[in-house]
């Protein structure tokens, strides 16, 4: 293949993606009359360029059949709409990861699933804490303090640790929590057959559900009722128990439930 | 301006060159050095040798025993940078669909996930074949064994079809107008449809809206249908598939009407 074949595939495959995304004006106008339609006056005054600048604008985008006017007003077609709507998702997506740039950096995400990952724009209202020096258990301690408030809890559990069954089996007992279903690995499904106090606690309990799947899972995830959280495992293979990424909205809690979903289904 | 306002420049800095992304797209597959991606790429030494050097700049890539690697949040970029990238071809690959059609039903889940719909198929009436779409998901509901539907309107061959797939203990669910419910309900066999109800095999939810999307999952595909902006029920096309994917996104779509109409 020549060269000059390989320029026309590449401009091919990338080139839609390529005209929106690198222009200021036409991402901006699409994103400025996604809100409502909009005339020349107001695009103006909204976007703080000449008029010159924002007619041509308007005309490429035209001529791509994203935007249409109708009596002096811009309004999206169809196809716009559909397009800006999915961009916006892109912007949020990104503002989603830059949010909690550390926290997604520096940890394995191999088994985050991709479309978790394309819609990851659902944690945009999460925050991420981390462990200081003075306070080295603030992440474990602010998602027990989150725990106790839960009546209902589905939980991905890839480390076997005394401290958090602990806690999970005195809200048990209170009869504070209602429900919990989790899911585990052989080896740490193993261990709790092994270990009486935990076998009578949970593996018996009517309130309980445990799932034992194949795969070690890198991914500490908990659904509950009033929050969602996630840690994560270093790129080494070990827990990192000092970073944690909790949300308390609508959205994280939706994105955590379809996570949990996919693992148990 | 709010975040909602601004392509950030990292993302302009990779949509900016074509060779960035394809780059980054052999380095997602599998980490690569200069001369393994000009081998993959076809892209000559010096421009793959510059690139690599801009997006280590940025933070994208490194290099980790003689290879390169994607960064693992640069992974994470590429991904929604793809997931953006299929979407708009889709809008594209399905123009004529989407071109001044009604997407008001919709929810924005759907229109956000709207890549769910890859690798479906468009089927369009002809002059030589004006019955094109509607015979496509007949065919799809004859072999099925249930159905979820949302129909706008009442095809005459509806009533039959129904009647079949309970006559076979299928499980039927339909969204439909008030103003049809009587006329598919009496076409049904009457000992077909008190059997159905004893069962729970069929289940419909008449509304007082206008529905302005058609909607049928079967037990293996699905089918979609849209109004025209003048209001119309564009009958002459239909966008069909059989992935899983599209399948969900059928489901959900539906699952999310049926809360709306149900209220």
């Amino acid at each position: 293949m020549t060269e000059i074949q390989t320029k026309e595939e590449l401009n091919d495959e990338f080139k839609n993606v390529k005209y929106i995304l690198t222009s200021s004006m036409r991402t901006k106008l699409l994103l400025t009359v996604y809100e409502s339609s909009k005339n020349l006056e107001e695009l103006r005054t909204e976007l703080k360029k000449p008029s010159a600048t924002i007619l041509h604008g308007l005309k490429e985008l035209e001529t791509i059949n994203l935007i249409r006017k109708s009596q002096k007003y811009y309004e999206l077609t169809s196809n716009g709409y559909l397009l800006t709507t999915n961009m916006i998702k892109l912007i949020e997506n990104w503002y989603s990861i830059n949010k909690s740039k550390k926290f997604w950096n520096n940890h394995d995400l191999s088994d985050i699933p991709d479309d978790m990952i394309k819609n990851i724009y659902l944690l945009k209202d999460a925050e991420y804490e981390n462990s200081t020096t003075s306070n080295l258990s603030n992440a474990f301690n602010k998602y027990i303090d989150l725990l106790s408030k839960s009546t209902e809890l589905k939980i991905i559990l890839p480390i076997y640790s005394e401290n958090h069954f602990k806690h999970i089996i005195n809200l048990l007992d209170e009869n504070k929590l209602n429900n919990l279903e989790l899911i585990v690995n052989k080896k740490i499904f193993k261990s709790m057959k092994q270990n009486t106090d935990l076998k009578n606690a949970l593996l018996k309990n009517s309130k309980v559900k445990v799932k034992c799947i194949e795969k070690d899972l890198k991914l500490f995830l908990t659904c509950s009722n009033k929050f969602m959280s996630l840690t994560l495992f270093f790129k080494d293979g070990l827990y990192d128990d000092s970073e944690i990424l909790i949300g308390k909205d609508k959205d994280a809690m939706q994105w955590a439930l379809n996570l949990f979903k996919f693992f148990s289904d | 301006m709010n975040f909602h306002n601004e392509i950030n420049k990292d993302i302009k800095f990779l949509a900016k060159s074509e060779i960035r992304l394809k780059i980054l797209s052999e380095l997602y597959v599998q980490p690569n050095n200069v001369r393994g991606l000009v081998k993959k790429t076809n892209i000559t030494y010096s421009s793959v040798s510059s690139n690599i050097a801009k997006l280590e700049q940025n933070d994208h890539i490194k290099k980790i025993s003689k290879k390169y690697h994607l960064n693992p949040i640069s992974e994470i970029y590429f991904k929604t940078l793809m997931d953006f990238k299929n979407s708009v071809d889709l809008i594209r690959d399905y123009d004529g669909f989407w071109d001044k059609h009604d997407l008001n039903q919709l929810s924005m889940d759907s229109l956000k996930n709207i890549t769910d719909l890859k690798d479906s198929e468009l089927i369009e009436t002809t002059p030589l074949d004006i019955y094109k779409t509607h015979n496509t998901v007949k065919k799809q509901l004859i072999k099925s064994k249930s159905l979820k539907a949302i129909f706008p309107y009442l095809h005459p061959e509806y009533p039959q079809l129904i009647e079949n797939i309970l006559n076979n203990e299928g499980y039927v669910e339909l969204i439909i107008p008030k103003g049809i419910y009587q006329a598919i309900i009496s076409q049904i066999d009457l000992k077909t449809r008190k059997n159905a109800s004893r069962t729970k095999n069929l289940n419909i939810y008449p509304v007082d809206n206008d529905l302005k999307i058609y909607l049928t999952i079967s037990d293996r595909s699905m089918s979609l249908g849209l109004f025209k902006n003048d209001d119309s029920f564009d009958q002459n096309r239909i966008l069909i598939s059989e992935t899983e994917k599209s399948q969900e996104w059928a489901e959900n779509l539906f699952r999310n009407i049926k809360c709306e109409v149900i209220k």
